[in-house]
């Protein structure tokens, strides 16, 4: 059983999926076009897939489905009417009423029947995956073009987590396609003097993995850029509370060579994004007294995520980092799931890299006399 | 933006009674050394805490010249040092002002730090043999200057000339020595803190090494229990330290405990109170400290387990490393693996306290006891007055070429004044002079003098003397609370009690005895790596250094926490006044031991 043979039974085959496909899988789509039709995100985790490592099941609303959307329903000329009335040199207030305006018709603007066919049938198609009934999903965006891996983007664009139903999954959507005119895009854009017509977007919507614990993971030290060590951070229940900075996170550092726990530093931790049944999302909530001290990794997890992250900067050849989960019905030695990857920017200044050798001359040049104090003094 | 603190009220162009600019006529290499004269403001200037007590003629001259401005001078250029040539010094009264001398120019820097990368793998390299041939070199003339009859050589010129060649040569081998281990020290120090080890830790990874000087100490505490066992704790008990010997004299039955003292002060004794100071006399020339220091350890009634001190060193060194490297990546620990073995092999934390025992404590010796026969000769009022006459005085002296008697003589008498003027004056010396940086370079001054930014702001506060709460270098872990016993030089530590809290400028090795029995130390000066720092480590002492201003904000008698893990002094109650001024002694009215006169 594939979502080939149900959605698209032509498209299954290598290097055949069409560029007007309105959605792709992740497991089915050639890895060499992942990127151009499932933004980013979406194709990075595609190419993860191919690669063997563990990711959840899900497809994008691509890239092709947004511009049609946008093309058909006649707000392609509403927006440009927008953008055209701000000029060259808006005023930071004129960007954000110009933003708010935008998003608000994206709320407004129904699917057309045929895309709601096709997201309604891939969704059911989950759904049959997971065995569920209307099965919770993270809703994310997953930007285009060269510029959506630039560091300015990061976080810049809509996530929903747990979101459940069709009606849901299409409003998010929608919210997430509107997300490409937050007021930061808008501004970056006109600054870069880049047309949101070269950078569209492309929705993933993946099954939500029932988080015991998330966080992120660097293949290289986020602040040093020294490559010896994997840095974790990871708190209780999904990852969202971590990535938006509102909870201090367990810290965890890893050697890369063989794999030994270097530190492991308990946080406390005031916050967890947790699953609202009644709201039918993921939120962040104040953290149960009883886990806000408790560590929340041992051992093996650690090793897991380390494994996965190894093999991650292997599989592209440069630094990466991670977001993962581990599921509430992950068992020990069973791999850690991968909902997000991305290549790190930072690299490591030469004088922050761990020498090769010790080398007397050189550290008394660089902590002597160099200027500067000994650190720790 | 840089304060200066003017030198006018030292560059005056007055010294002591007779000074004559040609009596520093001494090789140098950079700077020369002087009293403080006009310009020196450009300079920055802080009080050198090795010589609290002043310097006399002699000793500061051929100190500042031979020691200061050839031996670090001589050292800084051979390594070298990329930015740094070496200390110079200045005098206020009698009172020694050091100061770093910087290299600015970026082609020489440059040049430099070339050479240095040729010289420094070479010295760790044979470490051993360079430290070693330099020490039994020295010791070789140690030993040719015991076999000489002093009093049976009928010209004592060549055996002055000798004795001053001696401590020359011997400033050269101490700092060519002291610069390459350092520099390794603090570059293994900095990759340390570096990969994330706690600072704190880093001197514990070379600890537990066993020196001459605390070998010493060892041999002193052996002969306080050897006298209580002998039934003389009640002599130690009822006199002061300057009547001992003669009452042990007294005492029936006290003979063979006094025939192992000399024993012991045969192999031990020939140190100084001071760091190269040919004025201060030796255990052997006066009893008095070792002596008092055996007072001291027969007051306290538990024994004080040397071993067992020596195990826990050991235990915590290897805990210390272990804890390092489990934290440390695969790469790190080989550079850290490979970086401690260095340090091990040249252990620059053994060698600031064993050297002491070769070089520091003894080279000056020698010219002192030329110095006292040719006063016999002469008959000098007292054996220690060719010690206030300069190095020409001297030679004019013992070559015939001019009296002692008559002028000189007189001279000296005054320079005895003018001495005891500066030292009753040591406590309201401005701790920097000069134009005062907000932070200064040189590893030494740091690491050894404590002359950190915190310190270098702590000595400008102009309300040093009302502050209640004080932070230093968190140099040796724990906390203590006790009465202070506020110092100006070893020639007081008869004062400390089992319990007192040190408070002092700065400790050197014949301090090390009292950490036996103090239950915390706060000193003005002194980084990581100074003495009060290693030896308070050894000792497991509380010890805070680097405060700047210690002296100057606890008075005798104060009741304060020396907090060794947070670098925090605090005083708790203030002493009364009234009886801060009865434990003081005066300085003048009770002429401490060790200064000469």
């Amino acid at each position: 059983m594939t979502a080939a043979d149900i959605s698209e039974p032509d498209a299954a085959g290598e290097g055949t999926t069409h560029s007007c496909d309105a959605v792709v899988w992740i497991d089915e789509v050639d890895p060499r076009q992942a990127i151009a039709a499932g933004g980013s995100k979406m194709g990075r985790l595609a190419e993860l897939m191919q690669s063997g490592v563990q990711v959840p099941q899900g497809f994008a609303v691509t890239v092709d489905a947004y511009s049609r959307h946008c093309r058909e329903s006649g707000l392609d000329e509403r927006i440009d009417a927008v953008i055209e009335r701000l000029g060259s040199s808006p005023t930071d207030a004129e960007v954000e009423s110009a933003s708010a305006e935008i998003r608000q018709m994206f709320r407004e603007t129904p699917v057309g029947a045929d895309l709601t066919g096709r997201l309604t049938e891939a969704y059911e198609e989950l759904c049959l995956r997971a065995v569920d009934v209307n099965v919770p999903v993270a809703v994310r965006s997953s930007a285009t073009g060269e510029d959506a891996s630039d560091a300015s983007f990061a976080g810049i664009f809509d996530t929903y987590l747990g979101v459940s139903g069709i009606e849901r999954v299409l409003d998010a959507v929608r919210n997430c396609w509107g997300s490409l005119f937050t007021g930061r895009a808008l501004a970056y854009r006109l600054r870069k003097g880049i047309s949101h017509h070269a950078m569209p977007i492309a929705v993933g919507v993946i099954e939500l993995i029932h988080a015991r614990a998330s966080g992120v993971a660097f293949s290289v030290h986020p602040v040093t850029g020294k490559s010896d060590r994997i840095v974790v951070e990871t708190s209780w229940g999904w990852g969202e509370a971590i990535v938006q900075g509102l909870v201090d996170p367990d810290h965890v550092e890893i050697g890369k060579a063989d794999g030994r726990v270097l530190k492991y530093d308990v946080a406390h931790k005031r916050i967890v994004s947790a699953f609202d049944f009644a709201v039918g999302a993921v939120t962040e909530i104040d953290m149960p007294a009883k886990l806000a001290d408790r560590r929340v990794l041992d051992e093996e997890q650690v090793g897991a995520i380390a494994s996965a992250v190894r093999s991650i900067e292997e599989h592209y050849g440069y630094p990466v980092d991670v977001e993962w989960v581990i599921g509430r019905h992950r068992r020990a030695g069973d791999p850690v799931c991968i909902v997000q990857t991305r290549p790190v920017t930072v690299t490591a200044a030469p004088e922050e890299a761990t020498p090769a050798t010790y080398d007397p001359v050189a550290l008394a040049q660089k902590y002597l006399f160099s200027g500067k104090p000994i650190p720790g003094r | 933006m840089a304060n200066v603190v003017p030198v006018d009220d030292f560059a005056t162009g007055e010294w002591y009674p007779g000074y004559k600019p040609e009596h520093f006529d001494m090789p140098w290499i950079v700077d020369p050394a002087s009293p403080f004269k006009p310009g020196d403001e450009q300079g920055f200037w802080f009080l050198d805490f090795h010589w609290s007590r002043g310097l006399t003629p002699l000793a500061a001259t051929l100190w500042s010249g031979d020691g200061y401005c050839w031996g670090t001078q001589h050292a800084a250029e051979s390594l070298p040092l990329p930015p740094g040539r070496g200390v110079s010094a200045r005098f206020a009264g009698t009172h020694l002002y050091g100061s770093a001398l910087p290299e600015t120019d970026p082609h020489e820097v440059g040049a430099r730090a070339n050479r240095i990368a040729t010289n420094l793998p070479h010295f760790l390299q044979n470490y051993r043999s360079i430290w070693e041939g330099g020490r039994d070199e020295l010791e070789n003339t140690w030993q040719y200057f015991r076999g000489v009859d002093f009093a049976g050589t009928p010209d004592l010129t060549d055996l002055l000339v000798k004795g001053r060649r001696y401590h020359k040569r011997a400033m050269e081998i101490h700092f060519g020595v002291m610069y390459p281990m350092l520099a390794n020290f603090l570059g293994f120090y900095g990759a340390c803190a570096d990969m994330g080890i706690n600072p704190n830790e880093i001197g514990k990874f070379l600890q537990g090494e066993d020196t001459k000087i605390m070998e010493t100490d060892r041999e002193v505490y052996r002969l306080a229990m050897r006298a209580r066992a002998a039934g003389l704790s009640d002599v130690f008990d009822t006199h002061e330290p300057h009547e001992l010997r003669a009452a042990l004299g007294r005492e029936p039955g006290a003979g063979p405990w006094l025939t192992e003292f000399d024993d012991f002060l045969q192999v031990y004794g020939w140190r100084a109170e001071a760091t190269c100071d040919v004025g201060v006399p030796s255990w052997i020339e006066d009893n008095t400290i070792p002596l008092g220091l055996i007072k001291t350890f027969l007051k306290k009634d538990d024994e004080h387990d040397f071993e067992a001190a020596a195990r826990n060193a050991m235990a915590e060194r290897e805990e210390a490393i272990e804890n390092a490297r489990t934290g440390l990546t695969r790469e790190e620990q080989a550079v850290f693996d490979a970086g401690l073995q260095s340090n091990q092999e040249a252990n620059f934390p053994w060698w600031q306290d064993d050297h002491n025992y070769y070089i520091d404590l003894k080279v000056m010796l020698p010219l002192r006891w030329g110095c006292q026969e040719l006063a016999r000769r002469e008959n000098a009022d007292h054996k220690d007055d060719m010690l206030y006459l300069f190095w020409p005085e001297l030679m004019d002296v013992v070559s015939g070429r001019k009296p002692y008697q008559g002028e000189l003589k007189s001279l000296v008498g005054e320079r005895r004044q003018y001495f005891d003027h500066w030292h009753a004056r040591r406590s309201e010396m401005p701790k920097v002079l000069g134009t005062i940086p907000e932070a200064v370079e040189d590893p030494i001054l740091i690491e050894i003098f404590g002359l950190n930014p915190g310190s270098i702001k702590a000595v400008q506060n102009p309300d040093a003397a009302t502050q209640t709460v004080m932070k230093g270098v968190p140099a040796a872990k724990g906390t203590a609370r006790g009465i202070a016993r506020v110092l100006q030089s070893s020639d007081e530590m008869h004062r400390l009690e089992p319990g007192s809290i040190l408070v002092c400028e700065s400790t050197s090795p014949s301090w090390t005895p009292v950490f036996g029995k103090i239950a915390g130390a706060a000193c003005d000066g002194g980084g990581m790596l100074s003495h009060a720092a290693i030896v308070g480590r050894e000792y497991g002492v509380p010890t805070v250094t680097a405060l700047g201003v210690a002296t100057i904000s606890i008075a005798d008698g104060d009741e304060i926490e020396v907090d060794g893990t947070t670098g925090t002094v605090t005083i708790l109650n203030k002493a009364a006044t009234t009886s801060a001024a009865t434990t003081t002694p005066a300085p003048t009215a009770d002429a401490p031991a060790g200064v000469a006169g």
